[in-house]
């Protein structure tokens, strides 16, 4: 048995190998800067000289409020919107099943800056479809980039519009695990639709909700496209800069990997730490 | 309670008709089961009744009222489903009470009924359980529960016992009939299996195609089939079918000859085939005797033989190659490889398979 092991290990060594050096090491390794002071030359090990600094650090504190708010209001938005979406796809009335279920699969696959760059036409001061939509029905156009609120809220549309349709793939594949004669026997039992979504499909589908709000959660903490490119780098101010943004900024733009590894492992956290308090929140009594 | 009437039911899905005018009167308080091989409509002709298939044409009554473009809610119907249908997410407690509570029934009422249902059925103590956390033969039991909370005028039965094992079969199977007796409420029951039918029904209806092939009393049809098809699927071994020939026919009977010479005559009150023309025997297991004891002679070649007791069955093949199964008292059985038995009773049928009487 132990000859089999070994044989096993020496074919998966290849991988292994890879996998330490380009995946395992990084993370231990970005977890070990985080204690060097890496402004000075050379680096000298210091615990508090990052940790300390995002303590009281208000560019964080900032990106943290910025982020939470995104994740708060965006990702059950997201969700809620996923969850109708999928039920459309499910329903039997629908036509062109396959054409619908591309068109919403489609943001996800369309590259980033190419969604950034329409975006930000879209919601352009002078010219954006937005403002004229807005000016037809009698609105005042709104200077959605320099103002802090309408650039969040054109971060949260655009995030809710790439990754709402992918989200509904998934929970549309739940709902179709939901077999059919539960529905059938709720219908027999005089269930109205309205009641038979509440009662019987959201609490079926629940598993994967919060699979998708878990994932959506941790794609939130890392948010960073976005900002970065529809807003122009979190703008106005750092009104939409993120974790991620700031991450960017102190580890790429001003070479601080030291406190950037801090950074990183705060999010890390702070996604771990959410994920298991909504996983707890939810759990099936026993 | 209320009986069920179908009148010249036709069910379509496109151009292809499923059912073709089905008729049947189901009187309150019978118990009617569906049978025949998959695919012939009978869960269909179910789901018709319970109103989650529409139907493409005639009628169905339930209570003396048309109930074609009524609800399924408001048929006043119960279905127990082959895949036990329950909520997964809920105790059975709350699968029973579910469609009462939805409907805003009293609660003192709801939980009367939820305890009546339990104590018949002998799930009280399984209450607080999820589906999950019991066993096919408890989840079951639960979904019967939930239809009798609802008090229907008729049950309907979607093949309910097929996913459980042999032993809890039967058990099922005498629990059902027991609740038969002791509720009083039509029944019509989906099933498959023949043993099933003979031993719950009231009233048996063979369908095949999408056609009533025959409906009658489950005796009627064991001893009395219409034709060929009823013949063989009612029975257990089904009946032995030995081709044969026309020869004459006399004041006794049309005489036929069977593969092999032996000459079998039948007594015939209607029309009888043209002499020459191919007919088919058929005879049940238990209806082959001792040489010389019937109306005929008929030399086979023993294959195999199962002991199961009291009783064996034999697997046996004629001159002219036809399979047959011969069942004897288990102290008759020799090991001679060839043996003569008689034709005690027989049945005809024409190259349709229609039954000639």
């Amino acid at each position: 048995m132990r000859y089999q092991n070994a044989t096993a290990y020496r074919f998966l060594a290849p991988y292994l190998l890879i996998f330490s050096i380009f995946w395992l090491w990084p993370i231990i390794d970005s977890f070990l800067i985080s204690f060097q002071a890496t402004r000075t030359v050379p680096w000298r090990f210091s615990p508090t000289f990052n940790w300390g600094r995002l303590i009281g650090d208000p560019a964080f504190f900032n990106a943290l409020k910025n982020t939470l708010l995104i994740l708060v209001i965006q990702v059950p938005v997201m969700i809620t919107l996923a969850i109708v979406m999928a039920v459309l796809l499910n329903s039997p009335l629908l036509k062109a099943r396959g054409l619908f279920r591309f068109a919403f699969f489609a943001p996800v696959v369309v590259g980033e800056v190419a969604y950034s760059a329409v975006f930000r036409l879209m919601f352009n001061l002078d010219y954006g479809i937005i403002n004229k939509l807005l000016n037809s029905v009698g609105l005042p156009s709104i200077d959605w980039f320099s103002n802090v609120t309408p650039a969040m809220a054109v971060i949260m549309i655009a995030v809710t519009w790439r990754w709402a349709g992918y989200n509904a793939i998934i929970l549309l594949a739940g709902l179709q695990s939901i077999p059919q004669d539960v529905y059938e026997a709720a219908t027999l039992d005089r269930v109205s639709k309205l009641k038979q979504f509440i009662y019987i499909t959201l609490p079926l589908l629940k598993p994967i909700i919060v699979f998708c709000a878990v994932l959506s959660i941790i794609g939130t903490m890392q948010l960073f496209t976005e900002p970065f490119l529809i807003t122009e780098r979190g703008g106005p101010g750092g009104g939409t800069e993120t974790l991620g943004l700031l991450l960017y900024r102190q580890g790429f733009r001003s070479l601080n990997f030291g406190y950037a590894s801090a950074i990183a492992y705060t999010m890390a956290g702070l996604a771990i730490a959410i994920s298991l308090v909504q996983l707890w929140l939810t759990r099936d009594p026993k | 309670m209320a009986g069920v009437l179908l009148n010249n039911v036709v069910k379509r899905f496109g151009d292809f008709e499923i059912i073709h005018g089905a008729s049947l009167d189901i009187a309150d308080g019978e118990f009617v089961v569906f049978v025949g091989p998959s695919g012939c409509g009978k869960s269909t002709l179910l789901r018709m009744i319970a109103g989650l298939e529409d139907i493409s044409g005639g009628e169905i009554a339930i209570g003396g009222k048309t109930v074609n473009d009524v609800e399924p809610a408001d048929r006043g119907i119960a279905m127990v489903f082959q895949s036990y249908a329950l909520y997964p997410h809920m105790s059975v407690e709350q699968n029973l009470s579910f469609g009462l509570r939805m409907n805003g029934n009293p609660k003192a009422d709801t939980d009367r009924r939820v305890k009546k249902a339990a104590e018949i059925l002998h799930i009280t103590d399984l209450m607080a359980r999820r589906p999950r956390q019991l066993s096919g033969g408890q989840r079951q039991r639960v979904a019967i529960g939930r239809a009798i909370v609802r008090e229907p005028q008729v049950f309907l039965f979607d093949e309910p016992l097929s996913n459980l094992d042999a032993e809890l079969r039967v058990q099922m199977r005498v629990e059902i009939s027991r609740l038969h007796k002791e509720l009083g409420t039509t029944m019509i029951y989906v099933t498959h299996d023949q043993i099933e039918a003979m031993t719950l029904a009231d009233r048996i209806v063979v369908l095949r195609g999408g056609h009533v092939e025959q409906i009658g009393r489950p005796l009627d049809l064991y001893s009395d089939p219409d034709n060929q098809f009823v013949a063989g699927f009612v029975g257990s071994p089904k009946m032995n079918f030995i081709t044969a020939r026309v020869l004459e026919r006399g004041a006794s009977g049309v005489t036929v000859e069977l593969a092999g010479g032996t000459r079998l005559t039948q007594p015939l009150n209607g029309p009888a085939p043209e002499p020459g023309s191919k007919v088919v025997v058929g005879v049940r297991p238990e209806h082959f005797g001792h040489a010389g004891k019937g109306d005929a002679d008929l030399s086979v070649t023993i294959d195999v033989v199962e002991h199961l007791g009291g009783t064996s069955f034999l697997y046996a093949s004629t001159a002219a190659g036809d399979d047959i199964v011969i069942q004897r008292d288990a102290a008759e059985v020799s090991d001679a490889p060839e043996i003569t038995v008689s034709i005690r009773k027989s049945y005809l049928f024409d190259d349709k398979g229609r039954r000639l009487r």
